[in-house]
C-alpha cells in the first residue's frame, strides 16, 4: 500500500504541477517595477540581437537616432531632423544637443560614427550587420551633424535607424569593453544598467536623462518566466506588475480581477504557413489555393488565440505601413478546396509534413491545421521543432535543392515598421535561406522588381504603388497559407501605467509609473 | 463397521491450485472491486467504437471548452472534441501500453532470471551486474533516456517501459529459482536425468510464477503512469491520439478556464492505477506462500 500511496502522490503532483504557486522572494519597494516575460534575455548589445525580448531589454537603456511611439509611429529620438537627397542615398542627420551617456561620455556626431562603424564592421561579426549593409560611410560634419551615405538608394533607411539595432552605445564603453560591450551596456536611455543574470535584468533610473520628469520609477526588473501559469501567478501575487505575453486562453481567469487589467492591442504579426513552391505538390498554384480555402481562419483565431486577432487579408498585416487590402480573406470552403485538389491531380489528397516551433500555442495552431487539412483529405504530420533543430533543418540550408521544408508554420513582425522589411525577407527571390527567411522559396520576377523599386526610392507614392502591386501578385500566387494577425496581449497591475507593447512585440518602458 | 468411520478428511480439502487461489482471493473485497473496475475499463476500451458517444478526433469549433452538459457529459476540449469519448478511446492506448510493456518486460526479465539463477557462476555474475546497471537509474529517467535514443512515439514508450521493468522481474525470478533449485522435487527430477531447459520450464518456472503475476499486476499501474508521464512531457503519444497523459498536458494550459480538461483524464489515470495496485495487493495476499 505504501507503493500505492506514493503513486497517488505522484499523480497528484503531475496534475497539480502547473498550479504550483511561485513564492515571492523579494518585497519590492514602491518605485520598483517588475516585468515578467516568456524567455531569457540573450544579450544586451543592440547590434548583436535578433529577438524581440532582448531588444526590449536593450531599449530600456539604449536609444537610436529614431524610435517609435506607442503606436509604432516613427519619431525622432536622438535626432532632431534628417535631410535626405532625392535619390535616397545621402542622409544628413541633425542631432539633439546636450545629451550624455550613462558613463558620462558626451553624445555627439563622433559618438554616432563610432557606434555605427563598430556595428557594421564585418570583422566584429555582429548579427545585425546586415541591417547596416546599405551604408557606405558615416561622416562627421560638425559636433551635432552627421552624414550617412549609402551604397545604393534605399527609401526605408530612416526606418532602419528606428530599429533597435541602430541604438547608439557610448564611445567610452565601446573603447573600454570591446567584445564585452553586451555585458556593460551604456546608452542615453531612461534607465542605466545594474545587473544581468540568466533570467533577470535589473536597471535603475538615470538621473541625468534628457527628457525632463522621466523616468518616474526607481528601478525596473525584467524576469523571464517561460511557464505561462507561473508568469500569470507572478502578476496575481503582486510579484510582477506587468506580464507579456498574457496567454490568450487564460484571459477569462483575470478578466474580472479588481487588481489586474488585460491589455490587448493590434500587432504587426503576419502568421502564415509557407509552402515550398519548389516541391511537389506545392509547385501547383491550385494546391496552394486549396490549402487557403481548407482552413477556417475565424475558427483558427477562436481555438488558438481565444479570438484575439483578425484574419489576414493581404500578405502584410493591416497595421503595417504599406499594407494594401486584397479583398476578403480566402473564405473557408472545403468543397472548393477539394475541387481544386482534384483539378490539380490529387482527388484523394496527399501526405505532407508541417514544421513549426515547439511552444504550446504553436503546437495548438499546428494541430488545428492538421484537423482542417484532414477534412479535405490532406494528411499532415505535425513536427514541432526545437529551435536548434529548426535552425539546421530550415534556416541553415545552403541551397534550395537541399531544403526539405514542405510546410512551415511561422509568423513575422517587421521591426522597422515598414513594408520593405515585411515583404523582402520573406518573399524576395534573393531572400532564400540561409540569407534571409523566404521558406516558401517564392521567386516571382514582377514581385522581385516591385521590391527593388520600393527599396530604391524614398518617394512615398512610388513605394506605395510598388508594394501594392507586389501584394496583389503574392495574394494571387498564394505561396503562403494566409492565416491571421494575432493581437499582442499583456496583463498589468491596475496601479501601473506607461508600459506599452509595440505592434511588433517589443515594449516601451520609458513612461512607466506606479500610482 | 466401515459405515461408522468418518469420511477421510483428505477427500474434502484437496483443491486445485485455481480453486485454492479463488478461495483465498474472494476474501479480498477491495481487490475484487478493483478487479471489477479494471474489467469495466477493459471492456469500455475494447468496445470503444460502440461505447463512446462521439468520434474522439472529430472537432466541433462551435462548442469549444464547454463544461459538462447532457450532450457532452465530461465537456469538450480546445477543439470541441468530446472529452468522455477521448478518455474511452484513450483507455485503449493506456491499457495497450500497460499490458504490452509489462508482458515484454516480464518475458525478458523472467528468462534472464531463470537462466541466471539456474546456471549460477559467471553467467549469473554477468547478467546480474547488467541488471544492477539498469536498476541504478531511477525508472522514469531510464525511460526518458530510452525514448531519447529511439525517438518519441507510443511504440518506443512501450520499449522504454519494458526496459525498466526487466531488472526487477529478473531479480525476482532469480531469487525464486535459487530457492526452488534446492527443493527435493527439482533434485529428484534432475537425478532422473531431466534436461536443463525442461527442468527450468516445467519444474522451476511454475513455482516462480505467483511472484511474477503479483508483481506484473502491480507493475501495470506503474507502467500506465509512466507512459502518461512520458506523453505529458511530449515524448509519448502524438496528436491527435487521445492518450491520457497527452490530454492532461493539453489541458494544462487551460487550468482555471476549463479545469475539466485536466480533472477527468487525471481521474482516469488515478482510477486505473489505483485499481491495478489494489488488485495487485489482493493477488499477493492470495498467492504469497509466506502469508499462508
Amino acid at each position: 500500500m505504501l507503493k500505492t500511496a506514493r503513486t497517488l502522490a505522484l499523480i497528484a503532483a503531475l496534475a497539480a504541477s502547473p498550479l504550483t504557486p511561485v513564492f515571492a522572494t523579494h518585497a519590492w519597494a514602491a518605485g520598483d517595477v517588475v516585468i515578467g516575460l516568456d524567455a531569457n534575455i540573450v544579450g544586451l548589445d543592440p547590434a548583436d540581437l535578433n529577438d524581440n525580448l532582448s531588444m526590449t531589454a536593450s531599449r530600456t537603456m539604449l536609444q537610436g537616432l529614431y524610435g517609435f511611439d506607442k503606436d509604432m509611429k516613427m519619431i525622432p529620438v536622438l535626432a532632431e531632423s534628417t535631410d535626405a537627397n532625392a535619390e535616397a542615398t545621402e542622409f544628413t542627420v541633425h542631432l539633439r544637443k546636450g545629451i550624455t551617456f550613462h558613463d558620462g561620455a558626451k553624445f555627439n556626431a563622433e559618438a554616432v560614427k563610432i557606434s555605427f562603424d563598430r556595428a557594421r564592421n564585418p570583422e566584429n561579426h555582429l548579427k545585425r550587420a546586415s541591417l547596416y549593409q546599405p551604408i557606405k560611410s558615416v561622416d562627421v560634419i560638425d559636433e551635432n551633424t552627421v552624414k550617412i551615405t549609402l551604397n545604393a538608394p534605399f527609401g526605408a533607411m530612416i526606418n532602419n535607424f528606428a530599429h533597435q539595432a541602430f541604438a547608439i552605445s557610448s564611445p567610452k564603453a565601446i573603447a573600454e569593453f570591446g567584445k564585452d560591450l553586451g555585458r556593460h551596456p551604456s546608452g542615453t536611455g531612461p534607465y542605466q544598467f545594474v545587473s544581468w543574470e540568466t533570467d533577470t535584468l535589473k536597471v535603475k533610473k538615470f538621473d541625468k536623462y534628457w527628457k525632463p520628469g522621466l523616468p518616474k520609477i526607481d528601478t525596473l526588473t525584467i524576469r523571464s518566466t517561460p511557464e505561462n501559469g507561473s508568469r500569470l501567478a507572478m502578476l496575481q501575487a503582486g510579484e510582477a506588475q506587468f506580464i507579456y505575453p498574457m496567454p490568450p486562453e487564460l484571459v477569462k481567469v483575470v478578466e474580472k480581477s479588481p487588481a489586474i487589467d488585460v491589455v490587448a492591442s493590434k500587432s504587426i504579426y503576419a502568421r502564415y504557413v509557407a509552402m515550398n513552391t519548389l516541391r511537389k505538390p506545392f509547385t501547383d498554384v491550385r494546391v496552394r489555393e486549396a490549402m487557403n480555402y481548407a482552413v477556417d481562419k475565424n475558427a483558427f483565431l477562436k481555438v488558438v488565440f481565444a479570438g484575439y486577432g483578425v484574419p489576414l487579408d493581404a500578405p502584410l498585416p493591416s497595421n503595417l505601413a504599406g499594407y494594401s487590402k486584397q479583398g476578403a480573406p480566402y473564405p473557408y470552403d472545403p468543397a472548393k478546396a477539394k475541387a481544386l485538389l482534384a483539378e490539380a491531380g490529387y482527388p484523394n489528397g496527399f501526405e505532407t509534413v508541417l514544421w513549426g516551433g515547439n511552444s504550446t500555442i504553436t503546437q495548438r495552431g499546428m494541430q488545428f491545421l492538421q484537423q482542417q487539412f484532414a477534412a479535405v483529405g490532406v494528411k499532415v504530420q505535425v513536427e514541432p521543432l526545437e529551435s536548434g533543430v529548426a535552425a539546421a533543418k530550415i534556416w541553415n540550408v545552403k541551397t534550395p535543392e537541399e531544403a526539405t521544408t514542405m510546410m512551415h508554420y511561422t509568423a513575422w513582425s517587421a521591426s522597422t515598421g515598414d513594408a520593405d522589411w515585411g515583404i523582402r525577407p520573406l518573399l524576395y527571390g534573393k531572400a532564400y535561406p540561409p540569407v534571409l527567411f523566404n521558406t516558401s522559396y517564392y521567386n516571382n520576377p514582377q514581385v522581385n522588381a516591385d521590391i527593388e523599386a520600393g527599396l530604391t526610392t524614398a518617394d512615398a507614392a512610388k513605394r506605395t504603388a510598388a508594394y501594392n502591386d507586389a501584394q496583389a501578385i503574392v495574394w494571387k500566387d498564394a505561396p503562403w497559407l494566409f492565416l491571421v494577425s494575432d493581437d499582442n496581449i499583456a496583463a498589468k497591475s491596475k496601479k501601473l501605467s506607461g508600459i506599452y507593447v509595440l505592434p511588433d512585440g517589443q515594449m516601451l518602458t520609458e513612461e512607466a509609473a506606479l500610482n | 463397521m466401515s459405515a461408522t468411520l468418518p469420511e477421510p478428511a483428505v477427500a474434502t480439502t484437496i483443491r486445485t491450485p485455481i480453486g485454492e487461489f479463488w478461495r483465498r482471493f474472494r476474501r479480498q473485497r477491495v481487490a475484487l472491486i478493483a478487479g471489477l473496475i479494471i474489467l469495466l475499463i477493459i471492456l469500455a476500451a475494447v468496445f470503444a467504437p460502440f461505447v463512446a458517444p462521439f468520434e474522439p478526433a472529430t472537432p466541433d469549433y462551435d462548442n469549444i471548452l464547454e463544461g459538462s452538459s447532457a450532450l457532452h457529459w465530461l465537456g469538450t476540449d480546445a477543439y470541441g472534441r468530446d472529452v468522455l469519448s477521448r478518455i474511452i478511446w484513450g483507455g485503449r492506448v493506456s491499457l495497450m501500453v500497460g499490458f504490452l510493456s509489462v508482458a515484454l518486460g516480464a518475458g525478458v526479465g523472467v528468462a534472464i532470471g531463470l537462466i541466471s539463477g539456474f546456471f549460477g557462476g559467471w553467467v549469473d555474475g554477468v547478467l546480474m551486474r547488467l541488471m544492477d546497471v539498469l536498476l541504478a537509474f531511477p525508472g522514469i529517467i531510464l525511460a526518458i533516456g530510452v525514448v531519447a535514443l529511439l525517438g518519441p512515439g507510443i511504440d518506443n514508450v512501450i520499449y522504454a517501459i519494458a526496459v525498466f521493468s526487466v531488472p526487477v522481474f529478473s531479480r525476482l525470478v532469480r531469487g525464486s529459482t535459487l530457492a526452488l533449485k534446492q527443493t527435493l522435487y527439482v533434485q529428484a527430477a534432475r537425478s532422473i536425468g531431466v534436461k536443463a531447459p525442461l527442468l527450468m520450464l516445467r519444474h522451476i518456472l511454475p513455482g516462480a510464477m505467483p511472484g511474477v503475476i503479483v508483481y506484473a499486476s502491480l507493475r501495470l499501474g506503474t507502467s500506465i503512469l509512466t507512459a502518461a508521464s512520458l506523453s505529458f512531457i511530449g515524448l509519448g503519444a502524438r496528436p491527435p491520439s487521445a492518450e491520457w497523459g497527452a490530454m492532461l498536458s493539453d489541458g494544462r494550459s487551460y487550468l482555471g478556464v476549463a479545469d475539466h480538461l485536466t480533472i477527468f483524464p487525471g481521474l482516469a489515470i488515478f482510477v486505473i492505477v489505483l485499481a491495478f495496485n489494489l488488485f495487485g495487493d489482493g493477488l499477493r495476499d492470495a498467492l504469497d506462500q509466506k502469508l499462508r
